[in-house]
């Protein structure tokens, strides 16, 4: 097999320096069997120019810090393959995100604020026993809360959605994901009506414009249209029983 | 939180706005499809035709269906339309997303905006040629379809399109069926429901000159 020569075009821009305008910078490199762009980004950074800015962590799909738009496309750099992808490959940030330079973003802040606003823990009255033995769940309800819990937070998701694009505050499928799993697990006490106070609105899931860009980008192929259906369903529901007061004036 | 968030705060709105452009929508593509075996009857004759119109009149259905699909599709437009970005800044940002993601259901919204907003006017002219024409019987759709065929042609593209893409947007929010399979489906009623609509168009275009 003939190695290919890849042209890879990387977003360059460094919100340290803003006088030097963003611009893609051309590198090329010689494709080398099993070469994904994890790798091709450490050759470039080893062999020609140190100062490129990346994040990598697990280079396995695991920890979802190396998410980047791949031609085009929201996805995890250590999982594409080179092979798969023409010889002109163009790289660019994540959009949504705070920039950190270049490639790199900054996830971390977003999916702390989400965790706080969509407060992701079992809410539980229990008393906590450390003795005691570990209360059983069925194989079923353990499945169904897995399924969502297998985000990684990279971040593809929410760069691919349109409305996440446009608007700050909305939680994208990361969010309602995150709530979809809570709502599963039997341990966490919240009600319908505590769950509507998180997700029940424009910036939750009813912001949703049903693209499923979510769902085509995601990773870890994570079925989100089910995730983001089910608490829209949820939410409905108890939007119409919902009885309001109004302040008099 | 502000004050004036705080004396405004309608938690049901959300809730209510997401229905209510989902129980419309529903309510128009009902109608569409309704509407264009209605019209295809045509092609069974016009004295089929012309009965069914009569059957709307005597019952004053066409009186009272007319003025509300008018108003429900008013209402579908502004509660829908809540999602299309207003300021320049946001809709570049939407363009620009849609060429870079090369993403079918990203693309087939924005067609849906446009569409929608080129069946306001178009229905709108609609009912205003058909009022102004009443009653509707064989021979006077056979002579605004001969003068106005290019017109018909477009509202029937561009309402099909949006009908189907919605329902099938529908069906991807709520998630009652599979995404691709109803797709699939949705893909297939829309070709039947075009090639009445057509085939309503050609008999009409025949009968123009005898009529
Ligand atoms: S480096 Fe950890 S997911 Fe890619």
């Amino acid at each position: 097999m003939g190695n290919r020569t890849l042209t890879f075009k990387i977003f360059r821009y460094n919100p340290q320096k803003p006088e030097v305008k963003p611009y893609m910078q051309e590198y090329k490199l010689e494709e080398v069997s099993g070469m994904t762009i994890f790798v091709a980004l450490n050759k470039i950074r080893e062999e020609l120019d140190p100062s490129l800015m990346f994040d990598f962590v697990c280079r396995a799909a695991i920890c979802g810090s190396c998410a980047m738009v791949i031609n085009g496309r929201p996805t995890l750099a250590c999982k594409t393959l080179t092979k798969d992808l023409p010889a002109k490959i163009s790289l660019l940030p994540l959009p949504v995100f705070k920039l950190v330079g270049d490639l790199a973003v900054d996830t971390g802040t977003w999916f702390r604020d989400m965790a706080i606003k969509t407060e992701a823990w079992v809410h539980t009255t229990k008393e906590f026993d450390p003795t005691a033995l570990e209360e059983r769940m069925d194989n079923k309800t353990a499945q169904e809360i897995y399924e969502p819990d297998r985000c990684v937070e990279c971040g593809c998701c929410v760069a691919g959605c349109a409305t996440a694009n446009i608007r700050a505050d909305f939680l994208g499928a990361a969010g309602i994901n995150r709530v979809a799993r809570f709502m599963l697990d039997p341990r966490d006490e919240r009600s319908p009506e505590e769950y509507y106070e998180v997700v029940g609105a424009e910036e939750g899931a009813f912001g949703c414009m049903g693209l499923m860009a979510c769902d085509d980008n995601c990773p870890m192929e994570i079925p989100l249209q089910t995730q983001l259906s089910f608490v829209r369903r949820k939410m409905l529901a108890q939007g119409l029983k919902l009885k309001t007061e109004k302040v008099a004036l | 939180m502000l004050s004036q968030r705080i004396l405004t705060k309608n938690p049901k709105a959300d809730a209510y706005l997401d229905a209510i452009e989902m129980a419309t929508g529903i309510c128009l593509v009902s109608f569409l499809w309704a509407h264009m075996l209605f019209v295809s009857t045509i092609i069974l004759g016009p004295e089929v035709f012309n009965g069914l119109s009569e059957f709307f009149d005597i019952y004053l259905l066409s009186y009272i269906g007319v003025p509300a699909i008018a108003i429900i599709g008013l209402i579908h437009f502004v509660v829908a339309g809540r999602r299309i970005p207003t300021n320049i800044r946001d809709q570049k940002i939407i363009w620009q997303h849609a060429k870079q993601l090369r993403h079918t259901d990203t693309w087939t919204w924005i067609f849906q905006a446009i569409t929608g907003m080129a069946i306001l006017v178009l229905a709108a002219l609609h009912i205003w040629a058909i009022s102004t024409g009443w009653p509707i019987r064989a021979e006077s759709a056979a002579e605004r379809m001969q003068a106005f065929w290019w017109f018909y042609l477009i509202l029937l593209a561009l309402g099909e399109y949006h009908a189907s893409i919605g329902l099938y947007r529908v069906f991807v929010k709520w998630g009652w069926f599979p995404r691709k399979p109803i797709f699939f489906v949705l893909k297939v009623v829309t070709v039947i429901i075009v090639a009445l609509g057509l085939g309503a168009m050609w008999v009409f275009l025949q009968l123009g000159g005898a009529a």
